[in-house]
Order: C-alpha cells, then sequence, then structure tokens
C-alpha cells in the first residue's frame, strides 16, 4: 500500500482542509459567533425573480445545468432548486424545471414534490411541470428554447454545470422577456452569463449558495474554511512566483509531490 | 430515515471513491471502485427508463387533451419509440446502414444546426452588451473588438501585428488571470460541497435545504 505518485501534498491538503471544516462545524454547533457573508446580488434577486412570476402570473423556469449528480455544481443547483421550489410552492407560483440527465430528472421531481408538500400545498404540484427533455445536449437545448418561447416564464434561473447551451438560454430567456439569474463553476460559460442575464453567480458563490439562502451556521462555518482556503491558494501564488523568478523552486516541489 | 439511510451509503461509498483516489497498491480498493463505476453506470442507464416515461406521459397528455400543436407531440412519440425499436430489434448494431443513416444523417446534422444558431445569439448577446453605457461595457467592447480583430487575418493587415499580439496579451494575462482565480475558489468550493454532503450536513439534493 502507498500513495498514488503525486498526490502527497493533495491528500494532505485534503485531510487539513477536512479537518478544519469538521472543527468549524463543531464550534458552530457549539454557538461561536461567525462572520457575516457579503452581499450576493444574485441569491438576493431569487426572491425578486419569485415575486415577479407571482405578481405577473406567469411560470418560473428552472435549469440544474446539463451535469450529472457526480458533479458538485449539479448538487449545488439542486440546493437552490429546493429554496426556489418552497418559496414558489408558498406564493402559489407554477415552477418548470427542465432537466438533461436522467438520473438528475427524479431527483429534480422529488425536491419540487417536498417543497410543495412542506408547504402544505400538495395538491398544487404539478408532475408534469418537472421535465425531462433530452440526454442529447442540443436536443435539450432545443427543448428549453421552445418551452421559453411557449410558456414564457417571467423568470429564468440557470444553475448549475453549463457549456455551449448557455448563451441559447440567456438570450432566450432574455427574448421572453424574464428576469434572468445564472450561475456556473464552468469558467468558459462565465462571460456569456455575465453578459445576458440579470445576475450571475460566479464560481464559488453557486457552492455558498445552501449557506446564503438558510443562513444555517453549521453550513457557514465550511464557508470561512473555504475562504482560509482561498487565502492559502492565494498566498502559494504570490509567493510562487517571488521564489521562482528567483529561481527557488522548493514551493513548486513541495507542492507537486 | 428517509434522508439518513442515503446519507450513510452516500458516506461509505463516498469515502471509498476518495481513499482509492489517493491510495495505491491494495486490490480490494481497486476492484471495489471499479464495482462501484459499474454500478453507477448501471443505474445511470435504467434512469433513461424514468427519463422516457416522463416524455411519454407529458406528450401524452398534450395528445389527448389536444393542446396546441399536439402534433409534434405525436411526432415526438413515433420518434422516439420508432428508433429505440429499430435500434434493438431491426439494426442491433451501430454500424447497421439504416442506423447510420438515422445518427449520421439527421440528429448529428440537427445537432450541428441547434449548434449554429449560437453565433447568432453570440452577435444579439453582444449587442445588448455593448449597448449598456458604463465603464464595464466600454472595457468589454474594447477588449472584444481587439480579441476579434486580433485574431483575424484582416485585423492586423489593417492594423499592423500590435494587434495580434495585443489580442494574446488580452488572453493569456488578465483574461487567465481571472480564469485561475476563479478555478480557485470554484474547486475549494466544490470540496466543501462534497464534504457537506458526505456529512450529510447539505441534503438539499435529498429535497430540502440544508437542514
Amino acid at each position: 500500500m502507498k500513495i498514488a505518485e503525486g498526490q502527497v501534498f493533495s491528500l494532505i491538503a485534503l485531510i487539513i482542509y477536512c479537518v478544519a471544516v469538521v472543527v468549524m462545524i463543531s464550534r458552530a454547533r457549539k454557538g461561536m459567533k461567525l462572520p457575516e457573508l457579503y452581499k450576493v446580488p444574485g441569491l438576493e434577486a431569487l426572491d425578486e425573480a419569485i415575486g415577479r412570476c407571482t405578481e405577473m402570473g406567469r411560470p418560473l423556469h428552472f435549469s440544474p445545468g446539463i451535469g450529472g449528480v457526480d458533479n458538485a455544481q449539479t448538487l449545488a443547483a439542486l440546493s437552490i432548486l429546493g429554496y426556489v421550489a418552497r418559496e414558489c410552492a408558498r406564493y402559489d407560483t407554477d415552477i418548470i424545471v427542465t432537466n438533461r440527465i436522467t438520473v438528475v430528472y427524479p431527483i429534480t421531481e422529488e425536491i419540487v414534490k417536498q417543497a410543495f408538500m412542506e408547504e402544505g400545498k400538495i395538491d398544487r404540484f404539478r408532475p408534469e411541470n418537472v421535465r425531462f427533455i433530452s440526454e442529447d445536449q442540443f436536443a435539450y437545448a432545443s427543448g428549453v428554447t421552445g418551452i421559453m418561447y411557449r410558456e414564457q416564464p417571467a423568470a429564468n434561473i440557470l444553475v448549475g454545470a453549463f457549456w455551449a447551451e448557455s448563451l441559447i438560454f440567456a438570450e432566450v430567456g432574455a427574448i421572453a422577456g424574464a428576469l434572468q439569474i445564472a450561475g456556473t463553476a464552468n469558467t468558459h460559460q462565465i462571460p456569456f452569463f455575465v453578459a445576458a442575464c440579470d445576475y450571475c453567480l460566479i464560481g464559488e458563490e453557486l457552492y455558498a449558495a445552501s449557506a446564503y439562502l438558510t443562513r444555517e451556521p453549521i453550513l457557514l462555518g465550511t464557508i470561512i474554511v473555504q475562504d482560509w482556503g482561498k487565502m492559502f491558494a492565494a498566498a502559494c501564488m504570490v509567493i510562487g512566483t517571488i521564489l521562482v523568478t528567483f529561481n527557488i523552486t522548493w514551493l513548486g516541489d513541495i507542492l507537486g509531490k | 430515515m428517509k434522508q439518513q439511510v442515503p446519507i450513510i451509503i452516500g458516506l461509505v461509498f463516498g469515502m471509498f471513491v476518495i481513499v482509492s483516489m489517493f491510495i495505491t497498491g491494495v486490490p480490494f480498493l481497486e476492484q471495489t471502485k471499479d464495482v462501484l463505476n459499474d454500478w453507477f453506470l448501471i443505474a445511470q442507464a435504467w434512469a433513461v427508463a424514468v427519463g422516457v416515461v416522463n416524455l411519454t406521459q407529458i406528450h401524452m397528455r398534450n395528445v389527448n387533451m389536444k393542446r396546441e400543436n399536439y402534433g409534434f407531440s405525436i411526432w415526438l412519440i413515433i420518434c422516439m419509440y420508432g428508433m429505440a425499436i429499430f435500434g434493438i430489434f431491426i439494426a442491433k448494431s451501430p454500424n447497421h446502414e439504416g442506423w447510420k443513416l438515422m445518427y449520421n444523417d439527421i440528429i448529428a446534422p440537427m445537432n450541428a444546426t441547434v449548434y449554429a444558431t449560437l453565433v447568432f445569439y453570440i452577435g444579439s448577446a453582444a449587442y445588448r452588451a455593448f449597448r449598456i453605457r458604463s465603464a464595464e461595457a466600454a472595457v468589454l467592447l474594447v477588449s472584444a473588438l481587439i480579441m476579434m480583430l486580433g485574431s483575424v487575418p484582416l485585423g492586423t493587415m489593417i492594423f499592423g501585428e500590435w494587434i495580434a499580439d495585443a489580442a494574446t496579451w488580452i488572453l493569456e494575462v488578465p483574461n487567465s488571470a481571472a480564469m485561475r482565480g476563479i478555478q480557485v475558489g470554484a474547486t475549494l468550493g466544490a470540496v466543501a460541497t462534497a464534504l457537506r454532503i458526505l456529512l450529510g450536513i447539505e441534503r438539499g439534493h435529498l429535497g430540502g435545504v440544508g437542514e
């Protein structure tokens, strides 16, 4: 038994990171005061989007992206879906969820159903509004485009892993006159969402959504560790750049082990 | 109980996969990882049936209620089941001429067509973004112009080599720096999310937001 080549530092970093998360969770459970999160306009706008749909009597469209359940972005999107579906149920607003991945489809259906159940409005839950469109990327894009044109949602929420179809969705949403909130950690798609949507969750903001929306201290604790990790990575980059400039490579050697 | 069982299963198998990524030379770990991957593929394949049932229900309802454009629903059902039946009982192989005709000559060009529409969406998105009178939109406009002109021979012909160098600099320096910054944050966020899910703190995917 041995540690895989080139993974020693990653393993140590992961262990330290996990320990820090567990420590923060236990401190949060004990009621330790946690720092405030900065305002994320994209997440603040979720209520505005749901309110807009309610006032206009039009549905809300939600896409959890085209990634599978093995993609952390999809899991983060499902957390946001839980919140959005519950608010939609509370205000009697129709929510249309379109899925590309068959494994994700029953999960989204269960989340929406659960949300309506928790609000005591299971009779308002319409299973036909949680739809599987197609496993094919562009067939899915066409299906969503058709739904946007036909059903004219007042808000379009696109969160999760997106690839080439991102701009198609965002532009069709704009043409339909929907308020658009998008979020992805796929860096090559972020510029499209920034240019075409009203609000955009950039990278890590997507993963912080569940903590932000619930204000659950335990979840907030993990966000703090995330920030420590970022500071450590930034410090490594700055120090590493300076050291390499002077031909000193020990930091790079350690990180590459 | 409904939520605890999936959390326990997730924790046990999730830890297995993580450990097998870092530790080598333990046949039991490697074999179990392969078995788990096979299980995942089988579960994924079975989930297709769930999707087919959903599509059938939605489109049969459209047909029964004679909703607007219900003809497209009939067409979808015919194509979906027609292709499945043809593939399973007649073609039996992806090299069958009829199957290749359906896939290479119908589905692939249709996919390419939808992909190609992106160019128009890029145009309209750019127009809307550049119309906004703000400093950010101005930066976006200037860098997009340099990128476009620097990437085509006509740009270099008119403005000289500097425009191609400027385009490369924008792509490799400020753009790469921003992308890497986002990637670092996103990767740490993904690890934290995975950990929250493994520990059962975040339960959004089980139908509830992190209680």
